[in-house]
């Protein structure tokens, strides 16, 4: 007995060590570079612990870039694609798991087998179309992939907090006299709360991250997301690492904020909540 | 349990508007492409003469074609074995208790939050060749004599691809196993004990089996999406050096926006929806959990 329990506790502790390493590290070191000098992020002698601290490249970024334009149109995208996927996506689960009609199933495995046309193979025709329509350019084109990109894996992710909701709860109030409105403001939301917590903040870290729709289907300055303005550094042959790195950790920010006051929902609604 | 009725039009009107939304955008899109390819047309705009199967045919016999199919199937088998590695050590880890368990599971998704422009910087600093944290660590420990090119040659640059996406992804696919592992009765362990089973039988007759339904799920979205990578890949190696790194996705965005062959990308674009319709209705009918409910 106790040699197992050493034996756990020592996978337990090697384990924990590897994943901070692998996982947590790499945060800390680009955290850290944003502030090193320029010469001491490509010094070939690494530095674990930074010899100098400047904000020169966050000045830089902040008050002689365009950061802040691209900041706000990732706003404002992100924001409405995880609204508009909300609404969508807690409406379709609640009449695939809580009416049940016929052939839900082939609904249900339809939307997952929407994966199988990935990004890419959408990205031609997509941007033909919405040329044709005249979209291009416009947050409303982002918008409308964002939320195809988004809605099937959240559909599948509120199932399991519609499960949880007993019927009888439900069948209850329609015996006093309430109706499908009252049932669903009143019952059903206010119990999937977590699940749709959850789910928004996937919404919207799918929209935040994504690149290679708002690559193609925006061309404008002015309309470009973090992620795009961001990738016109990576590419430069002579990398200002300085600016790059103060520029991840300042698109990586709002995120992480999010993530701060509903990141809890979201890991216990993904852990808890599914599959019971 | 009393069953709800079965309630066929309210059911289909509150579907519908999302059924609607990922129709519009898959089905005109894919109906577009699927006329593009049976012309030939090059830059986007212009239009072509009709070519019928030509574009199909002609594909066969590319070596690019068949390159990319290669690599997406490497690509494919290659995350597939680096995640599952990765996202069960992850959450079999976390389901122990232990001081600071609450914010490692809170903050181990940290990869997968951040753009993935972010993830690039990151591993692009990390692996660089003349002042990388990783080359100069490996050299101290005595494993490389000399700083090496992770991104220089194919299979180095291909297997570091692999790895980079595998760190993006892991925590995710974690959290989602971690679910599963909740759902499993605790008593079942205790039983099991009882009777004298150990940690590896105890993971092979209750873990595994209890996490079908999971990882039915994992199996299918999983495979579509690593299928789907690109902007890691396109941002790093651009699928370099010497194609080794282009995937079908690659080689679809290089052929309509740098080489402006829009049908030969279209064509392209349908084989590939096609190979993965397939591939999603073998799954869905061999692995789908038997009972739902």
């Amino acid at each position: 007995m106790i040699k197992e329990n050493n034996i756990k506790f020592i996978f337990l502790s090697l384990s924990l060590f590897i994943i901070i390493l692998i996982f947590f590290f790499p945060f800390f070191w680009i955290i850290t570079s944003s502030f090193k000098s320029p010469e001491e992020i490509i010094a070939t002698t690494t530095t674990i612990i930074p010899r100098s601290f400047t904000f020169e490249h966050y000045n830089k970024i902040l008050f002689n870039s365009d950061f802040f334009i691209y900041l706000k149109n990732s706003l404002i995208v992100s924001f409405s694609s995880m609204i508009i996927s909300i609404i969508l996506s807690v409406s379709a689960a609640y009449g695939l798991h809580k009416l049940k009609f016929y052939g839900n199933k082939f609904v249900e495995y339809s939307l997952l087998v929407t994966y199988a046309f990935p990004g890419v193979i959408l990205l031609v025709p997509i941007y033909l179309l919405f040329a044709k329509v005249n979209l291009l350019n416009s947050y409303f084109a982002l918008i409308m992939v964002n939320v195809l990109f988004a809605t099937p894996f959240a559909v599948w992710m509120l199932k399991a907090f519609f499960k949880l909701i007993p019927n009888e709860i439900e069948e209850a109030a329609y015996i006093d006299g309430a109706s499908r409105y009252i049932v669903i403001s009143r019952i059903i939301l206010p119990l999937a709360a977590p699940g749709i917590a959850s789910v928004s903040i996937f919404c919207f870290i799918i929209s935040w991250t994504e690149y290679l729709f708002a690559s193609i289907l925006i061309n404008s300055d002015e309309l470009k997301t973090l992620p795009v303005g961001l990738s016109a550094i990576v590419g430069q042959y002579q990398i200002d690492w300085g600016f790059l790195l103060s520029g991840a950790v300042l698109a990586s920010l709002p995120v992480i904020i999010l993530f701060i006051f509903i990141g809890k929902y979201f890991v216990s609604g993904l852990t808890e909540g599914a599959v019971k | 349990m009393i069953s709800v009725k079965k309630n066929n039009i309210e059911g289909w009107l509150f579907v519908s508007p999302l059924v609607i939304w990922i129709s519009l955008i898959i089905l005109v899109p894919i109906y577009i492409a699927f006329e593009l390819s049976l012309f030939n047309v090059k830059i986007i705009g212009t239009s072509g003469k009709f070519v019928g199967i030509d574009n199909y045919i002609k594909l066969f016999g590319k070596s690019k074609f068949l390159n990319a199919l290669l690599n997406s199937f490497y690509w494919i088998i290659g995350n597939a074995l680096c995640q599952t590695f990765f996202a069960f050590t992850i959450a079999l880890t976390i389901n122990y208790k232990f001081p600071g368990k609450k914010i490692m599971a809170n903050w181990i998704i940290l990869s997968f939050i951040i753009p993935t422009v972010v993830v690039v910087v990151i591993w692009k600093l990390m692996l660089s060749s003349s002042s990388g944290v990783i080359n100069s660590v490996l050299i101290d420990i005595g494993l490389l004599d000399e700083a090496t090119g992770f991104f220089s040659s194919p299979n180095k640059a291909f297997i570091s691809l692999v790895l980079i996406n595998s760190w993006r992804w892991s925590p995710f696919l974690a959290l989602i196993i971690l679910s599963g592992l909740n759902s499993i009765n605790r008593e079942m362990y205790d039983a099991s004990k009882v009777d004298g089973a150990n940690f590896v039988q105890q993971f092979l007759f209750i873990t595994f089996p209890n996490l079908k339904s999971v990882l039915f799920v994992l199996g299918l979205v999983g495979t579509l999406l690593s299928f789907n990578i690109f902007d890691i890949i396109w941002l790093i190696t651009k699928g370099g050096p010497s194609s080794a790194t282009t995937t079908l996705p690659l080689l679809i965005y290089e052929t309509a926006f740098t080489k402006f062959r829009i049908s030969q990308a279209a064509t392209l674009s349908i084989i590939t929806s096609f190979l993965l319709l397939l591939f999603s209705i073998i799954f869905i009918k061999y692995m789908a959990p038997k009972q739902d409910d």
